[in-house]
């Protein structure tokens, strides 16, 4: 399986303070990635070093198995939409595509034109006067002309309102099955993710809390609930993530490797949303040391 | 890449073209003005009788009367000069400093350095596009003020060597133009954002420019010196000669200076009023006029030292530019 980013031990500080640290991550080929985390988790920090807008301070980023800082044949194959999707606001979309043909060795003009057509905005407008979402449009239009095996966006959808939010995912979702791009998307909303992403990191605190396919993790994970007696964990669990006690029960997020058998437990599917707020949440909402899995 | 920056800039670069225009539609018809006068009072000849000498003799017309009648029609137009002092700074605070720092601040260095062109290609082309158009519009400028200025430099009251009027004229604004330019968007590397880039850059203009102005500029050769006799003169200072006068005064025969920023010529057998020649003012025999001077004759070279040192200045401030945004991380 082809990595396209691949991060090792990677850390980028400003001032005294870590925005990211220790991050060791591999992003396959073809995969549809959400980056998560509440702000200031490193999520923006993260992207900023895969697309060679900022230098690592310790440990490396490869894109492509090259390094993107300031390497214009990485860049070359690499979309990104920045947060907020900062555009040229006197531009029209006509301009900005002509924009992206002239700095680009390779951009398929045609695409971006096509692509804002099917969508009906209109190309001789300057940006600054299109609807945020609109804006969002145009942004991954020009971002996709240059037709890039990996498109990062930083919270593409952050400042749209929901039914063009809604669209836009739809539109890259489109535009990735259809060219085979591997995507990487932050988000601190979690319900877009569930629909759209197949791959998982979850930055916290600027440390990666969690990465993996989101069918192997789903199906590893349990929501297990069981007496509240502080009793033994059930066999089978790995980790316990996160948990909440009560007099008379105990609630688990736990990682298993193997089918619960415990007849005094009982197990539920989890979904990706309680998956990332189980390793969003602090390490202090684990009281009991004893649910610890010793290493 | 020069398509992009043009296609960025080009609304300034008009804005520019218009008022220079405006400029022009001002200047043109005055200098015009100014230059019909000039020949009419019969200038243009007494001038040129005058040569460019430092002293002439004593008996020699000046131009006096022709002059003043010219100054006092037209030297209200010297006003106009504190606007093309200012140009400079003006292009440096609005074409130089928002260069790289609105792009900074509003996040499209994210878009634009992120396409397939390196940053160090991205900062120098459009540092060279915002350069060119720096030039251009400074060399029209300068050399048209040059123009506009002639006839009131040659009426003797505003040599083009004096303060202020060497700074509107020849090259030297080209020096300043480019240099404000160029602190402006090095400012803008450092502070990015519009407004404080934009401080720095007048701060940084205000300071490089008073300094040489005031500490350098009367130094960039050492200057020469004239005495002449106050008693019995037979030469006067030739108002023509286009000299730069740093100091003057009167000296006693120790080298003294008794009265500064005074000069006096009594001629031979003098009668009437002033016969006394500054007697009654404590002028005795022994003391003579004294001045210290750069030559008019060294004015172009003058010019190519100023405009030679803030053209340098300029060229590091922009390689310190690209390679802080080279460097940006």
């Amino acid at each position: 399986m082809e990595i396209v980013l691949e991060t090792d031990q990677l850390g980028k500080k400003y001032g005294k303070t870590w925005a990211l640290r220790d991050c060791s991550l591999r992003l396959p080929t073809g995969r549809v990635a959400a980056l998560v985390g509440p702000n200031g988790a490193g999520k923006s920090t993260l992207l900023h070093l895969a697309v060679g807008l900022l230098r690592p301070d310790a440990g490396s980023v490869r894109v492509f198995d090259r390094t993107p800082y300031d390497d214009v044949a990485v860049l070359s194959e690499v979309g990104f939409v920045a947060q907020d999707t900062p555009l040229y606001r006197d531009f029209t979309a006509e301009e900005l595509f002509t924009m992206g043909a002239k700095l680009n060795r390779r951009f398929d003009t045609a695409l971006a034109h096509r692509r804002l057509a099917q969508i009906g905005i209109p190309r001789g407008k300057p940006v600054g006067k299109l609807s945020g979402g609109q804006r969002a449009q145009v942004a991954l239009a020009l971002a996709m002309g240059k037709r890039p095996r990996l498109l990062l966006l930083d919270e593409p959808v952050a400042s749209i309102d929901p039914l063009a939010r809604r669209e836009f995912l739809e539109a890259l979702m489109g535009v990735a099955a259809e060219t085979g791009t591997t995507v990487l998307l932050s988000s601190h909303i979690l319900a877009d993710l569930e629909r759209t992403c197949d791959y998982l990191i979850v930055l916290h605190a600027a440390q990666v809390r969690l990465v993996g396919d989101v069918s192997a993790l789903l199906a590893e994970h349990r929501r297990l609930v069981g007496p509240g007696d502080g009793g033994p964990l059930p066999a089978g669990v790995v980790q316990v993530v996160r948990a909440e006690h009560t007099d008379r029960q105990s609630t688990l997020l736990a990682r298993m490797n193997a089918a619960l058998r415990d007849p005094a437990w009982k197990a539920y599917d989890v979904t990706v949303e309680d998956l990332i707020l189980a390793y969003l949440a602090d390490g202090d909402s684990r009281p009991r040391a004893a649910w610890e899995v010793p290493a | 890449m020069i398509w992009l920056a043009w296609r960025q800039h080009r609304k300034q670069a008009l804005f520019t073209a218009i008022g220079l225009a405006l400029l022009a539609a001002l200047m043109v018809p005055t200098g015009l003005a100014m230059r019909h006068t000039f020949a009419g009072l019969g200038l243009d000849d007494c001038v040129g009788a005058l040569g460019t000498a430092s002293m002439i003799p004593a008996a020699a017309d000046t131009c006096g009367k022709a002059s003043t009648q010219f100054n006092s029609q037209y030297g209200v137009m010297t006003l106009i000069g504190v606007l093309f002092l200012v140009l400079p700074l003006l292009a440096g605070l609005f074409w130089g400093a928002p260069l790289v720092a609105r792009e900074i601040e509003q996040g499209t260095h994210r878009m634009v350095w992120t396409q397939g062109v390196s940053r160090g290609h991205w900062a120098l082309v459009k540092f060279g596009v915002a350069g060119a158009v720096a030039l251009v519009a400074s060399l029209v400028y300068g050399l048209g003020v040059s123009w506009w200025l002639t006839p009131m430099s040659q009426a003797g009251q505003h040599g083009r060597f004096n303060l202020f009027f060497f700074d509107m004229q020849g090259t030297a604004p080209i020096g300043y133009t480019i240099f404000a330019v160029a602190l402006g968007i090095f400012a803008g590397t450092v502070w990015p954002k519009v407004l404080p880039a934009m401080s720095a850059t007048l701060v940084g203009f205000l300071a490089l420019r008073i300094a040489l102005t005031t500490l350098a500029r009367p130094h960039y050769l050492p200057a020469h010196v004239l005495t002449f006799p106050i008693e019995d003169a037979t030469e006067q200072t030739n108002p023509a000669a286009g000299d730069w006068i740093l100091s003057y005064g009167i000296r006693d025969a120790t080298g003294k200076m008794i009265t500064a920023n005074a000069q006096i010529a009594c001629a031979p057998d003098a009668t009437g009023p002033g016969a006394a020649c500054g007697a009654d003012i404590g002028i005795t025999s022994g003391n003579y006029n004294w001045q210290l001077y750069q030559p008019g004759s060294r004015y172009w070279l003058f010019q190519g030292i100023e405009t030679g040192i803030f053209i340098a200045v300029a060229a590091l401030l922009l390689y310190l530019a690209i390679r802080r945004v080279r460097r940006a991380a």
